[in-house]
């Protein structure tokens, strides 16, 4: 058993599972830190998913493909930020209504565009691939499990040091924060609310739809109808956890990352498939349980908000 | 009489429902034009394919879910919860009822009861499940109604397969509930027929639309969505009513869940009920639109409904794919949630966040 | 000498109300100007119109003799204008250094330069007489150090006009009289600073110029030589104030609310409450005069049901209600008039009727078989809204639409409207129009007449003062001393709510 958890190919697996959640996660964080209740980053996930897949049948190019990704989640980000930044309008029932939005677009296009139903495939098989650093990826446990990823892979890791640097020690940073603990404050000295919350959603969507083309041309090769499979969520919960801090947030992904591994690994010994899939919630849940200290806020938020 | 329309005429367009169905309707038209449609065959078709002779009784048979589900997410949400887990509400609800139905011996005025019944028993108990969560650990049930939905979809797809499927189907799916044990139905508009669930659901909505105006809980529940701090001040006991919401919307949800198969499909088939469990999705997005009134629910859930059936009357009859009824369903919400109006105040959003923030921080100054 | 700061004519309209009508003033270097006017005089739209958080209709402001437009705070910063906000806009989880330097960050390349924040607050602190630990988080710190950080706010955007929005109503009389030396070693620098305010003391303690509002004008101008209290007061509120006082008379009714040994957990693991006992008897006032945060909002709480107990017995009308409910408590016949009326004591979306139903709605009168009578709601609602002198289009219009006065008697007539052996009043008159401060008053003391048992907390301690029976003063937490207003003034109470004067 625990030869199974020291296994370098599992952990691997941890990273490959992470990476989409993190992506994402990052972007709410920002979001959060500005004060905004991002929970629509499951439709921008899809949404970049679905954009990644149209974008590389069409072009045949991985660039172009993880480009169209970034806009189409920027593209829904706006939905967002001039609904409930401009409008005043509730977050969060705005976000549940934009994924009900990228689940009824992709589905629509994907007959209406490419003629299938389900699921589909790029011509040419493109793909998002692993790019593995030369020395650095023959390291004994360190190689296959951190240093064999695709380039989104890298840049999720490496925007964690990079968002810590950000939001603690540069002047945007504590500006944004500032944004998003009292906006009036914020404003009265000269620090436009809302230009920062335009600014931290669009991140979000950008974030968002490149952990979909992670999700579809990296890690599977088509788009498949839903796809997304409630990563988005996820991603929300490890924001919450985190307590919107990037080392926390990491935590969380890893946490969700091993559970999602984990699971693959049970279903390969014969778990029922069912089982395995229904994991990561379940260990979502019961961190949720175990760190219960913390949702005073959201408490307070979604009591009393029609 | 045509006085009073025309004075109301400038508020009825200015209303944000209306420009909402303005601009959704005018972005699916530009979808369906750049997609090599046309837009007005695409929307003459969806029209009378969806409110016209067969196509009305079909559109009355799927409201049936639709409103369900929309007064299931409006009980909740009037109290101020948002009960994200009806899906799973539904599904548990569901697969419940058609064992039961299945499985007990008896008379069918006996079994369809029951069966019913159990499907909301069920449903009720998915339902309580993340409100216990949320009263009695203090974890958000936003999050947990929908993480549950996750976790059901598992288990109904595994039971489906192993303890209660059917062997040798071609899907996953149960066997067929028996004929004595189905929901009948009754003839309407002409010769079709529709579910007498058709009934009962009207007769939840007179009853919810009774008791939100007329009862002590009606009011202490309304209060609590609309202000909870000043419900818990005048002594209403927040977490025994969010308990007891989050049982009837659930229970609603399972009641819903119970009629997809008893009541039309007549077998539970995992992918099939997966997809279903969309009118769970759809029946929130009517609540938000009809502001969790139980009148304008059932009007706006019809309507939703007539869309859907004529948006598969459009697919059959032109090109144009069904979905885009659930991209219009979709921007309609958002549109109206944006709060798309033409002439009305804007509320400044940050001043009342600033006023929560402050009011924890027991700052002294003028609120 | 040119005024450092000239309004001429300044007019200013929302949806239903002319707050600022044509306003003159000036206000020159080296002075400090007082701004007085009673609550919906117009002083806070004034200020929001100095500040760039409004424009004004009409009218224009001059600065140093040229005339500038004020379209944003940034802008008024720019201009050398400096507010002192009377809600502290501070951001809780950053350190001192961080709000001080917001949006004006030393820094290289976007890095912020956190050593030299540090020493740069340091200096400007010290060179006023401002104490202050530059790395403190806000959120740990008492009310008037982050008074401090406000001003030091100002000071480092190099503010030459200086407007102090109310900053008394969070201090005690001590540190009161610190801030006043501040702003009077900022006048002597040269500085010019607006001293808005609606206490008359202080306005004859520091003020140099006089400028009275009332009804969105400038009414008078005054000379605090030549003036006084009476006078001033007099311009505010157009006639005469009638100043009511309690008798004084001691009570001899039984205790109705007992208090004992009660310890109440606050914010940062510290006791809000630690250890407080007293009763309030039927037929008198208890008056609790405290700054704000020495644990008189948790107590309050604590007896209201709406905020959990760590140890001691409370008991209303001989009933032990420490583990009640809200609901229980208010039929052992608890009433509770909130202190923040927006978000606890009212629901700003609902109708009229519909808040004044809350508490009423299992009262059998109200009923028509077995469901609620909407009609019995809505005359309810009319009954109380008459005999509260609430004026009203209808009841049906949303609580949220209704003036501070109004909103208050609305909260008044439904908790009074019980009439229940004891009343919880919680600042019931802050940011209240004088018409409806004394109504309140009348009332309460009504009430008290008919035996009612009454708790009242207030940052007014002439309020506090005219009301009460018996005064008890809260310091961190514990009652520190019990006063009779007939034998104390003002300035003994400041210095028990210190901490001082031999508890």
């Amino acid at each position: 058993m625990l030869e199974q958890l020291l296994d370098a190919s599992l952990w691997a697996s941890v990273t490959r599972a992470l990476i989409p959640v993190l992506l994402a996660a990052i972007g709410g964080m920002i979001c959060e830190r500005a004060g905004v209740f991002q929970i629509s980053l499951e439709g921008m996930m899809l949404a970049g998913a679905f954009a990644a897949v149209g974008m590389a049948h069409v072009s045949g190019s991985p660039w172009a493909a993880v480009v169209g990704a970034a806009l189409a989640g920027v593209a829904l980000s706006l939905v967002l930020a001039f609904g409930a930044v401009s409008r005043g309008g509730n977050a969060i029932v705005l976000g549940v209504a934009i994924n009900i939005l990228a689940v009824g677009l992709t589905s629509f296009l994907l007959p209406q565009l490419f003629g299938v139903r389900g699921s589909f495939q790029p011509e040419g098989g493109v793909r998002i691939g692993a790019v593995s650093i030369p020395g650095l990826s023959d390291l004994p446990f360190m190689g296959p499990v951190l240093f064999n990823l695709s380039l989104l892979g890298y840049l999720a890791l490496l925007l964690v040091p990079a968002t810590w640097y950000f939001l603690f020690r540069t002047q945007i940073g504590l500006r944004l924060r500032g944004v998003g603990e009292r906006p009036l404050a914020a404003e009265t000295l000269g620090v436009s609310p809302t230009a920062y919350r335009y600014a931290a959603v669009m991140v979000s969507g950008v974030l968002a739809g490149l952990a979909g083309a992670q999700l579809s041309l990296g890690n599977v090769g088509v788009f498949a109808e839903n796809m997304s499979s409630g990563r988005g969520w996820i991603a929300v919960v490890a924001v919450l956890l985190g307590r919107a801090h990037p080392m926390g947030v990491l935590g969380a992904c890893v946490l969700f990352g091993f559970a999602e591994a984990f699971g693959f690994r049970l279903q390969g010994q014969g778990l029922p498939v069912q089982i395995t899939d229904a994991l990561p919630f379940v260990v979502t849940l019961a961190a949720l349980v175990l760190a219960r200290k913390q949702f005073r806020r959201l408490l307070d938020l979604t009591a009393g908000s029609v | 009489m045509a006085d009073s329309l025309r004075s109301r005429l400038p508020t009825l367009l200015g209303h944000p429902v209306t420009i909402a169905l303005v601009v959704s309707f005018g972005f699916g038209g530009v979808v369906i034009a750049l997609t090599g449609g046309d837009p007005l065959t695409a929307f003459s078709e969806m029209l009378t394919g969806g409110f016209s002779g067969n196509g009305l009784r079909n559109t009355l048979g799927r409201s049936i879910p639709i409103v369900g589900m929309a007064l299931a997410f409006s009980i909740a949400f009037r109290a101020g919860i948002l009960n994200l887990g009806g899906e799973g509400q539904m599904l548990l609800g569901a697969l419940t009822g058609t064992m039961l139905a299945i499985t007990l011996p008896g008379p069918g005025v006996v079994v369809v009861p029951v069966a019913v019944l159990g499907g909301a028993v069920v449903g009720a108990a998915w339902g309580l499940l993340p409100a216990l969560g949320q009263t009695r650990l203090r974890v958000p049930l936003l999050i947990t109604s929908l993480l549950l939905n996750y976790v059901a979809r598992a288990v109904t797809s595994y039971l489906v397969r192993y303890p209660f499927g059917e062997p040798g189907a071609a899907f996953a799916s149960t066997a067929a509930v028996p004929e004595t044990a189905r929901i009948p139905r009754f003839e309407i508009l002409g010769s079709g027929r529709i579910s007498i669930s058709f009934l009962f659901m009207l007769g939840i909505v007179v009853a919810a639309a009774i008791a939100y105006r007329r009862t002590v809980f009606g009011y202490e529940t309304g209060m609590m969505g609309l202000s909870g701090p000043f419900a818990r001040f005048g002594g209403v006991d927040v977490d025994r009513h969010a308990l007891v919401t989050m049982a009837l919307s659930g229970g609603v949800g399972g009641l819903v869940g119970t009629h997809l198969v008893v009541g039309e499909t007549y077998r539970y088939i995992d992918a099939d009920m997966i997809a279903q469990a969309g009118f769970a999705w759809t029946g929130l997005m009517v609540a938000l639109l009809a502001f969790n009134r139980p009148i304008p629910i059932l009007v706006a859930g019809i309507f939703f409904a007539g869309l859907q059936i004529g948006g598969f009357a459009m697919e059959r009859a032109t090109d144009v794919s069904w979905q885009l009824a659930q991209v219009i369903q979709a921007l309609v919400i958002v549109a109206v949630v944006s709060r798309f109006s033409v002439g009305r105040k804007r509320l400044r959003n940050l001043e009342k966040e600033e006023a929560v923030a402050e009011a924890e921080a027991s700052h002294v100054g003028e609120v | 000498m040119t005024a450092e700061l000239e309004l001429r004519g300044i007019t200013k309209r929302f949806p239903g109300v002319l707050a600022c009508d044509g306003i003159d003033l000036e206000a020159y270097p080296g002075e400090i100007h007082c701004i007085v006017g009673e609550n919906g005089a117009g002083k806070t739209t004034l200020m929001s119109i100095l500040y760039g958080l409004h424009r004004p209709d009409e009218g224009d402001i001059r600065i140093r003799g040229e005339e500038v437009r004020i379209d944003s705070p940034l802008r008024a910063i720019g201009l050398g204008l400096g507010m002192v906000h009377q809600a502290f806009k501070l951001f809780p989880s950053l350190s001192v250094a961080e709000n001080v330097i917001f949006r004006q960050e030393p820094s290289r390349w976007g890095r912020i330069d956190r050593k030299r924040a540090s020493a740069v607050v340091s200096e400007l602190a010290a060179s006023y007489g401002l104490a202050v630990d530059p790395d403190a988080r806000v959120e740990d710190l008492p009310v008037g150090v982050l008074q401090r950080v406000e001003i030091l706010k100002a000071l480092y955007r190099d503010a030459s006009i200086l407007i102090l929005d109310e900053p008394t109503a969070v201090l005690t009389p001590q540190e009161r009289d610190r801030l006043f030396e501040v702003m009077r070693r900022l006048r002597d620098s040269g500085r010019t600073i607006l001293f808005i305010t609606h206490k008359l003391p202080e306005v004859m303690a520091v003020a140099d110029r006089i400028t009275v509002l009332r009804g969105g004008r400038a009414v008078a101008r005054l000379d605090p030589a030549t003036t006084t209290p009476e006078e001033i007061s007099r311009h505010m509120t157009g006639r005469d104030v009638v100043v009511i006082r309690a008798d004084g008379s001691r009570s001899e009714g039984r205790p109705i609310l007992e208090v004992q040994d009660l310890h109440v957990a606050g914010a940062h693991g510290v006791a809000a409450v630690a250890g407080v006992s007293f009763d309030v008897r039927a037929g008198e006032v208890v008056g609790i005069a405290a700054v704000a945060g020495n644990g008189q909002s948790e107590l309050v709480e604590a007896i209201a049901g709406l905020r959990p107990i760590e140890s001691g017995v409370i008991r209303l009308t001989g009933t032990d209600i420490t583990r009640a409910s809200v609901s229980d408590r208010r039929r052992a016949g608890m009433s509770y008039i909130p202190e923040d009326r927006h978000r606890v004591g009212t629901a700003a979306t609902a109708s009229v009727a519909e808040n004044m139903l809350m508490g009423y709605q299992r009262d059998p009168a109200l009923r028509r078989g077995r469901f609620l009578s909407t009609e019995a709601v809505d005359t309810h609602a009319k009954e109380l809204s008459d005999r509260y002198d609430i004026r009203l289009s209808g009841v049906e219009v949303a609580a949220g639409t209704l003036s501070g006065g109004n909103l208050q008697r609305v909260v008044l007539a439904r908790e009074m409207g019980h009439e229940a052996p004891l009343i919880l009043a919680e600042q019931p008159t802050r940011g209240v129009d004088i018409g409806a401060i004394e109504f309140i008053h009348t009332q309460l003391l009504a009430a008290r007449d008919r035996g009612a048992a009454i708790l009242l907390v207030s940052a007014e301690l002439s309020e506090i003062q005219a009301l009460s029976n018996r005064i008890l003063v809260m310091f961190e937490g514990r009652i520190v001393a019990e006063l009779d207003p007939a034998s104390v003034d003002e300035a003994e109470i400041g210095l028990h709510m210190t901490g001082v004067g031999g508890g």
